[in-house]
């Protein structure tokens, strides 16, 4: 498949974004001046499980500056309640209060809003609020919530199991009985947080003359996240503007509408005043969205060269106090991608997922977070039992281009993606046989190098068709306009909502390309609900895809307009011998484009003021609007090569090279891709060797400052090494494909399958993150006692 | 994130904050560098009646050479003693730990008797304090002490500073020509609090070692000076077995706490590590 | 008066002196953002890790939710705002646009603050060195791998600027 020729798409041009954002005159939430503005402040729970017996505000409400204190009794006049029940086989529905009233279900849960004319006022006549408390036993891990005795998180519910699905796709037991043998593992991902450096925040602002709502927050849904907040504030969706402007970062905590936003609108209406909330980062590290902690076992049933047979695989996750999402929503897509680039029909899953009191879950950059470890790590425990080459393995059992595509055991259907193509590529640039030999020469020195391998097969985009297959309420189409101005500069807008990304530069290429024009002459507006379309904002790497390819769409529809009205301008009726490149209409003439006499701003000045001078049956102005529902699905693949070495002594990892070879397909902006792939492969590594929300056994959060919760530095990432591959889809315009959190699998997989080949000749191996240097160092003593034991 | 509200007070002489310190009577806090009162202020878990903020105080911050000794004042910042030629040349170990302290911004601003005040029982320079057995000049309206830095901290975040009291200089012992030096720790991220960090300087005369120091810190509430554990270990010849026996004597030697995320033998097998590491260095230096 | 209320004081911001009416315990960096309308200095975490906030006092980097606006009086504070006054952006922030080295953006004037001061200090640094250094900004969008890239190359430029010979 050869890529098709492109003017403006995979140009590497700096970012548009930029300028005001180094030079500080970005304009993130906590930037906006709003005259008048009071402040928020929430009151916390303690416990992680409690119930609320009463509540005394008399002293905070006499404190100086304060406005009013509020609790759930308050809110639940001015809000409905929160609804998830999806109809989904194993899902059991919930139900949320704006804020608790009966009892809080995890340590931070918000009970109480102080609202004062400054931030600092409100934090004094915080601490003045009395709540009186009853504590509950708290349900703090997976396996003690599944025990019938265990406390329930949710009264409303018959368990604290609130979801679960099971499919057997074949028959992978009755494979097992005639396998050479059957390899079981477990993994286990800790909890993590998505920690943006912007934390949220919001500024309500309500008008009462118009009956309206002015809502600022950092947002990466605009349009789903104004229809839930006018939902539940009992107004239309006329009666709610929601902006987002520059947003200091999202990677999943930024989607859903948040109890302390909710509350932060009802107030403002109720009082009639504009108030402002910004979460600091003690609130975001208690009670902002988390992410992971999964428990898996897989068992890989397999001839004896390595040949997968058949695969189970169970989930087991711990999902928090709250259903923000639906239960089944982020592991159930692990179980339905699993054998990714690998060839096994005869697979089942066993998903479950339950509550404790935690904070609740959502996704996190890369939900599937933790697939390409599964599926990588079980390979490499295959080639370890079976003492083969884990690299031939993988080439055993991968898929060849001859067989694309490829129908899933699940349904999912593979195609345009390049697993073999990846892998070979990075193996060899990393040198593999090579450093097998540096590693055996190093371990006769007692030095621990490991070399792993992960290839990715991501799941980008989610088209309506996948939500309604998988279960899951929604639709991933996106919505788009254009509009060619009377001097030829181009707006354009889609509803997704910018958190970094660089989407006013990626998608401009989207635009210039589908239109004919050079990128400098468009301009993408996002995240203002009264300007962008319907659209379903960003999450689960759809931005390019959906966002761009309907931007690319609408650009085009747009081409084809001017084109008609410059053909009757030169008196052409062939207008398939006529473009738009670079504002200048151009003619075929002899197989050559040649440039003509009309440019883009004839042509709009035509349609906006001199109308009767269009071809008949052409209407005035250049204005266009698209909706496009991409396919079910797009995949990108990668494989990552990660090399480390372990010190024995302290148990710290030292990054060796890193190399990700990657096909993304077409790539709207080079400069922009290698960006993300940068910062999803460092969360990967980040997750991977520090971050970890920590609670002990009574539910109190542990790691609630950035002393505590670790976030890699600059110090402690590798340089990484990309090569870089282009597959176009084949069903997307321009063969456009997602990507973004590939790069997240493939670092956990390749960096903890490097561990464990580290250690294998220790007879240890990983089966839990983070892998700290204690945990590590704790398998080497344990290698080193039963290996002395053995000798004795 | 707010601090509770506190009166702000900034003296104009190191006796002015003295005297400020005195009439305010337990309820103020100093402020030097900030770098660990900030966080403290900003999540209230100190709400202090007043601030006493000395970083104005250009006398406090001073490097000289005192002889035998090289004093350094209470408010020199941590950047001014990693870079400072006479410390490099006279108290090496000083500088080595200096360089390794927080961040490249944290050093701009924190201060030796900040540190030393704040008491963090990691902390680098009081562990060099303890190592190079420094003295603490200790000063409050009712006159002045000198404290060894051995008898400085009495626990975690706790000191032997009376509430009237200021850190006004500290004397770090000058190292003979030719000393070696070390300062080795390991944490989970560079900057971040050592989980265990060890000192140690070398002299060496015929290849025979005349002077041990060494110290350590994160195995209990305080650093401390292993001087009688090294004291069998003077006079050897410093070989690869020198090095594992004390590195193991070390190991042996200390009885940290069983923390959930941090058990005790870890600890006690970076004790050995870094110790051996250490005094590696350390002769390296000697010999160089 | 209480001494814990409202005092006016002299902030001298970017070269100009400002007098702004404070609570003694009012961060600087609450004051810069919401008294002096500098809102390019961001806030990210209050406890002096994610370096965020970091403005320059005096010629040297300070995290600015450390620091109580009212110690600064007497002396020089520099803001982002402070960096590319005319217009034109500096040779460092030249270097982050051309390299990517940035993308949502929030952590941005905390490293362009730190290394501005930084590279002054440090004309020629090695990888390690600014890796170190950058260690104190934390980032969560870019890897790092196209900051350090882009400092090392802004420290090129301003070596070939300033007609810099190493020692």
């Amino acid at each position: 498949m050869s890529l098709p020729e492109f003017h403006s798409i995979g140009k590497a041009l700096p970012r548009k974004e930029d300028y005001r954002l180094l030079t500080g005159h970005g304009c993130y939430i906590d930037d906006l001046e709003v005259p008048g503005a009071l402040h928020a402040c929430f009151v916390r729970s303690p416990h992680a499980h409690a119930r609320i017996l009463a509540f005394d505000v008399k002293l905070a409400l006499a404190m100086p500056g304060v406005v009013a204190v509020v609790t759930g009794e308050d809110l639940a006049q001015w809000t409905t309640r929160a609804r998830m029940a999806p109809p989904i086989e194993g899902l059991q529905p919930m139900e949320m209060d704006t804020l608790p009233i009966d009892k809080v279900r995890f340590q931070g849960d918000p009970v109480a809003c102080v609202i004062a004319t400054d931030r600092y006022l409100a934090e004094d006549a915080m601490e003045q609020v009395r709540v009186d408390y009853e504590p509950l036993p708290a349900v703090t891990d997976m396996w003690q919530a599944l025990d019938p005795t265990a406390p329930c998180v949710d009264e409303t519910l018959s368990s604290n199991l609130v979801s679960h699905q099971h499919a057997v796709h074949g028959d992978p037991k009755g494979r097992q009985r005639d396998a050479h043998r059957v390899v079981e593992r477990t993994f286990a991902m800790h909890r993590q947080t998505h920690l943006p450096i912007e934390t949220r925040g919001c500024i309500a602002i309500w008008d009462e003359g118009r009956s309206h709502l002015t809502f600022h927050v950092g947002t990466q849904v605009p349009h789903p996240y104004r229809t839930t907040l006018a939902g539940r504030l009992r107004l239309s969706e006329s009666q709610v503007t929601v902006i987002s402007q520059d947003v200091g970062g999202g990677f999943g905590q930024k989607i859903v509408l948040y109890r302390e936003e909710l509350t932060v609108a009802a107030m403002a209406r109720h009082l009639k005043r504009p108030i402002r909330w910004r979460e600091d980062r003690l609130e975001n590290l208690l009670s902002s969205s988390q992410a992971r902690e999964d428990f898996c076992r897989t068992r890989a049933a397999v001839d004896a060269q390595g040949r997968l047979l058949s695969l189970e695989l169970e989930i087991l996750e711990d999902f928090g106090a709250y259903s923000f999402y639906p239960g089944n929503y982020l592991a159930r897509v692990v179980a339905m991608i699993l054998t990714g680039p690998y060839k096994v029909q005869d697979y089942s899953y066993d998903v479950r997922v339950v509550l404790s009191n935690k904070v609740g879950n959502g996704p996190m950059r890369a939900p599937m977070a933790i697939t390409s470890w599964l599926m990588e790590g079980t390979l490499d425990a295959v080639a370890r039992e079976l003492e083969l080459d884990p690299l031939e393995v993988r080439r055993i059992n991968m898929l060849h281009a001859h067989e694309l595509p490829y129908r899933m055991a699940t349904g999912e259907v593979l195609a345009d993606i390049t697993p073999r193509e990846t892998l070979e590529a990075a193996v060899a640039a990393i040198g593999y046989q090579a450093f097998r030999t540096r590693q055996q020469e190093a371990r006769a020195r007692g030095v621990y190098l490991g070399l792993g391998i992960c290839t990715v097969v991501e799941s980008t985009t989610y088209g309506s068709q996948f939500y309604k297959a998988a279960g899951i309420a929604g639709s991933g189409h996106e919505a788009a306009w254009l509009r060619i101005e009377p001097t030829g500069v181009v707006n354009a807008s889609v509803g997704l909502g910018a958190t970094g990304q660089g989407y006013e530069t990626s998608l401009a290429h989207a635009v210039a390309e589908g239109l004919g024009v050079s990128t400098d002459r468009v301009r993408i507006y996002l995240g203002h609900t009264d300007i962008a379309p319907y659209g379903m904002g960003s999450r689960g790497a759809r931005g390019g895809t959906a966002g761009g390819g309907t931007l690319y769409l609408c650009a085009q529809e747009a081409q084809d307009k001017v084109l008609s009205i410059a053909g009757k301008l030169l008196g052409i009726a062939e207008l398939n011998a006529l473009r738009l490149r670079d504002s200048r209409v151009e003619q075929m003439i002899d197989g050559a484009w040649v440039a003509t006499t009309v440019s883009l701003a004839d042509v709009a000045r035509i349609a906006y003021l001199d109308p009767t001078h269009l071809p008949d049956g052409v209407s005035p102005g250049l204005e266009f609007h698209k909706t496009y529902d991409p396919p079910p699905m797009t995949y990108s693949n990668s494989t990552h090569v990660c090399e480390i070495e372990v010190d024995a002594a302290t148990g710290a990892i030292h990054f060796g090279r890193y190399v990700v070879a990657e096909d993304c397909g077409t790539v709207l902006s080079p400069v922009v891709v290698e960006g993300q792939q940068h910062g999803a492969i460092a969360m990967g590594l980040s997750g991977t060797l520090f971050e970890h929300v920590v609670y002990d056994e009574t539910g109190q959060n542990l790691s609630g400052s950035l002393a505590d919760y670790l976030l890699a530095t600059a110090d402690d990432l590798p340089h990484i090494e990309i090569l870089s591959m282009h597959t176009p889809n084949r069903a997307t315009p321009g063969g456009i494909k997602g990507m973004a959190e590939g790069g997240v699998m493939g670092a956990i997989g390749a960096l903890t399958n490097a561990v464990s080949d580290a250690l294998s000749c220790l007879g240890v191996e990983v089966n839990r993150q983070p892998l700290t240097p204690m945990y590590l160092r704790g398998l080497i003593r344990q290698a080193a006692h039963s290996s002395t034991k053995t000798a004795s | 994130m707010k601090p509770a509200a506190f009166a702000y007070l900034r003296p104009d002489s190191f006796e002015a904050a003295l005297r400020q310190l005195s009439e305010i009577d337990g309820q103020a806090k100093v402020i030097a560098g900030g770098q660990s009162l900030g966080p403290m202020l900003n999540m209230r878990l100190a709400t202090p009646s007043a601030i006493i903020d000395l970083n104005d105080l250009v006398e406090l911050a001073l490097i000289r050479d005192r002889g035998d000794a090289i004093e350094v004042g209470a408010m020199t910042r941590h950047f001014q003693i990693a870079e400072s030629s006479l410390i490099q040349a006279s108290c090496p170990l000083l500088a080595q730990a200096a360089r390794t302290i927080g961040h490249y911004s944290i050093r701009q601003r924190g201060t030796l008797g900040g540190s030393l005040a704040n008491a963090d029982p990691v902390a680098q320079l009081s562990l060099v304090a303890v190592t190079l057995q420094a003295t603490i000049e200790v000063v409050s309206q009712r006159g002045r002490r000198d404290v060894p830095a051995t008898e400085f901290f009495l626990s975690a975040m706790t000191t032997a500073l009376q509430p009237d009291e200021l850190i006004r200089s500290v004397s770090f012992p000058k190292f003979e020509d030719g000393e070696g030096s070390s300062f080795q720790l390991f944490n989970r991220r560079r900057g971040d609090y050592a989980i265990v960090a060890v000192a140690a300087t070398v002299a060496l005369a015929q290849d025979r070692v005349t002077g041990l120091r060494l110290g350590i810190s994160g195995v209990g509430p305080v650093p401390v000076s292993l001087a009688s554990l090294v004291m069998p270990f003077v006079g050897r010849g410093p070989n690869i077995d020198w090095i594992a026996e004390l590195a193991r004597s070390v190991r042996t030697a200390v009885v940290p706490q069983d923390e959930a995320q941090i058990p005790a033998l870890y600890r006690q097998e970076l004790a050995q590590t870094l110790t051996a590491k250490s005094l590696l260095r350390a002769l390296e230096r000697t010999r160089a | 008066m209480s001494a814990m209320d409202q005092q006016m004081i002299t902030l001298t911001v970017n070269g100009e002196n400002r007098e702004v009416s404070v609570a003694p315990r009012k961060l600087l960096v609450d004051v810069l953002r919401e008294d002096c309308r500098l809102t390019g200095t961001h806030v990210g975490c209050e406890h002096g890790v994610c370096g965020a906030c970091t403005v320059q006092v005096d010629g040297r980097p300070l995290r600015a939710c450390l620091t109580y606006a009212i110690q600064m009086e007497g002396h020089e504070v520099l803001t982002i705002e402070s960096v590319a006054a005319n217009g034109k952006l500096s040779p460092l922030q030249q270097a982050l646009h051309e390299e990517h080295g940035l993308q949502c953006g929030f952590c941005t004037p905390g490293i362009v603050m730190t290394f501005e001061a930084f590279l002054r200090q440090n004309p020629a640094p090695t990888e390690d060195e600014v890796r170190e250094a950058l260690s104190g900004n934390l980032c969560r969008c870019t890897g790092y791998q196209n900051i350090v890239k882009a400092i090392l190359k802004a420290a090129t430029q301003i070596r070939l600027d300033s007609g810099y010979v190493a020692s």
